[in-house]
């Protein structure tokens, strides 16, 4: 275990904070100090001191108790949304690399339309069309994530798909969703994998910029973008605590899984290293 | 190379054909009544009747898309539900501030990145290159809207003088110093998160560069480091830093829909995050499609650029 920590710093620093943010967002009801929406005017805008360790705001509310149960957002967002273009991409492009012909040139072409839109534009398009709710905001950040997924696994069933073992699992009679399944899904794993970490990082990023210009799920519920937009109004006061503690958890979170995914594509995919 | 243009423009028309349906989709997707967000008030059954029979609302959606297609492409995206001003020419009279702040974030972001990226190349596995790679990590992680208010915060309370106003437009024509100087916080904030990447694309590339024979044979003529790094290695090492350099000036809408916000800079962003709570369909339609095709443009360009700038690609092979 210790060696493995000191060949993979990385990987171990950045699945440590990964593994405290997830337990942050599983047990939130139970470690927040405050309830995240309770107001208590009394007790507005007060700076962090030992009560209040990241202060309150323009409410009474405990920011750490909000960036605590904003995690929950953002993280449920992080993993539902890759889950679908993981999904997605990964049957389309399993399909589209296995099949061939003309279900390969259609599902490049809708790859390659979605590839021609600049990500975010068609991640705000999407939820601006199906309404400010956070389930359209997973949809939506979903739907963009589809391409790298897609064009990853049809990539690497291509290099696969003539291979001897192929060919002799195809002689044997393996049904092709066997072949598919048992043979060429476990060689694109690794790559999906890091694609995967490095996807959760920007959702987790959108999803903020989503909630930030009022897309994602509506007050009074916690949301770190949604919070930092409303804090704003207080800068001006210079009120800084009400936006730093979810800047910070934002930056955290997003750093850990981009941290992860560089050292697990390091470890996982040499190929990659070499091209990085 | 006409022909492989060609090819290339070829290609990208059933793609663009998709991106359209995509975008009118979606639209029709959107909860709540166009017509009835274009009339306001009004809630006459008779006038929304005409006005649905006026935009062709009571048409089969094919038939509404052709037309809607049909006027596109003579330029025509609708009107604002609101302010019933024509959407391109909404589009065009922002296209300049837009411009501004992206040429501006794209200039700051590539000189700071060839620096920086070349000195760490240079000095592999320095103390320096190991700041650079820690700090481009966490710009890629660092919200720009976060790193907006900091600024805001930075340059309005602590530092004195105000150097920096906090937002606000003033057009270029009128007063240059005070465009100029309006124009450093939000063009530093977008150039931020592109910084990263190209700070990495120029280090890498250098790299790969510096273990190539021609990089060797200079130095074994005696050639001096300076003309090895600048006239040998960067020059081959900035053809894949156009790709991205040009990628994202296709994407400068996206980034400017958070900064135009925050910095109220008067560009298309800006304009597109104002008609989405309102309901302006025909705003958030046009700004989308404008940004897909400026995007999908930039992309043929790069295409292009490549096949020209590095003789090894033929033009048969070079369509990704």
């Amino acid at each position: 275990m210790r060696s493995f920590a000191r060949r993979n710093p990385r990987m171990v620093v950045g699945g440590a904070v990964v593994v405290l943010l997830l337990f942050t967002a599983a047990f939130a009801p139970f470690i927040a100090p405050y309830d995240p929406i309770k107001v208590d005017v009394a007790r507005a805008l007060l700076p962090p001191t030992g009560q209040h360790l990241l202060g309150t705001d323009d409410l009474g509310r405990d920011v750490l108790s909000r960036v605590m149960w904003g995690s929950r957002v953002s993280l449920s967002v992080g993993v539902i949304s890759v889950s679908i273009g993981f999904l997605l991409g990964v049957s389309l492009g399993l399909a589209a690399g296995y099949l061939g012909g003309t279900f390969d040139l259609l599902a490049m072409r809708v790859i390659d339309a979605l590839l021609a839109f600049p990500a975010l534009v068609l991640a705000i398009a999407i939820t601006a069309a199906l309404g400010p709710q956070i389930q359209n905001a997973m949809i939506a950040i979903g739907i963009v994530a589809v391409p790298a997924y897609a064009r990853l696994t049809r990539g690497q069933v291509l290099s696969v798909r003539a291979r001897e073992f192929i060919v002799a699992a195809r002689a044997i009679g393996v049904p092709p969703l066997g072949i598919v399944a048992r043979h060429i899904f476990p060689n694109v794993t690794n790559a999906l994998v890091v694609q995967a970490t490095l996807g959760t990082a920007f959702a987790i990023l959108a999803e903020a910029a989503l909630s930030f210009l009022g897309l994602g799920p509506q007050p009074p519920y916690p949301s770190w973008g949604q919070d930092i937009n409303y804090s704003q109004r207080y800068l001006a006061n210079f009120k800084w605590w009400m936006s730093a503690g979810p800047g910070m958890a934002i930056f955290i979170a997003v750093f850990a899984f981009n941290f992860l995914g560089d050292a697990l594509r390091d470890a996982l995919d040499p190929r990659l290293r070499r091209s990085a | 190379m006409t022909q492989y243009i060609l090819r290339r423009l070829l290609l990208m028309i059933p793609v663009a054909f998709l991106v359209t349906v995509g975008i009118f989709v979606l639209v029709r997707l959107a909860p709540g009544d166009p017509v009835l967000a274009y009339l306001g008030e009004e809630k006459d059954p008779v006038s929304i009747a005409a006005v649905r029979r006026e935009f062709g609302l009571d048409q089969p959606l094919p038939v509404q898309y052709v037309a809607w297609l049909s006027h596109a492409l003579r330029g025509d995206l609708g009107r604002s539900f609101h302010t019933k001003q024509p959407v391109i020419e909404a589009i065009t009279e922002r296209l300049p501030a837009t411009f501004e702040l992206g040429a501006a974030a794209i200039l700051i972001s590539v000189t700071l990145a060839l620096l920086v990226g070349t000195l760490s190349a240079v000095k592999r596995n320095s103390a320096v290159d190991l700041l650079t790679s820690s700090v481009t990590l966490m710009g890629v992680s660092f919200p720009n809207f976060f790193l907006a208010l900091l600024l805001i915060l930075l340059f309005s309370y602590v530092v004195p003088g105000r150097i920096f106003p906090p937002g606000g437009y003033v057009p270029l024509t009128q007063d240059v110093a005070d465009n100029l100087r309006r124009l450093v916080l939000p063009a530093v904030t977008l150039a931020t998160a592109s910084l990263a990447v190209n700070l990495r694309q120029v280090r890498s590339s250098l790299i790969d560069a510096f273990g190539q024979d021609y990089i060797r044979t200079a130095r074994a003529k005696g050639l001096a480091e300076r003309p090895v790094i600048f006239r040998h290695a960067l020059k081959n090492a900035l053809i894949p830093v156009v790709t991205i350099i040009g990628i994202q000036t296709g994407a400068i809408i996206e980034g400017a829909f958070i900064t135009e916000t925050i910095f109220f800079w008067p560009g298309v962003g800006r304009l597109a995050v104002q008609a989405i709570p309102s309901g302006d369909y025909p705003i958030v339609q046009g700004v989308v499609l404008v940004s897909a095709l400026s995007f999908m443009l930039s992309t043929l360009v790069v295409d292009v650029l490549y096949a020209f700038l590095d003789p090894r690609i033929s033009y048969g092979s070079a369509r990704s």
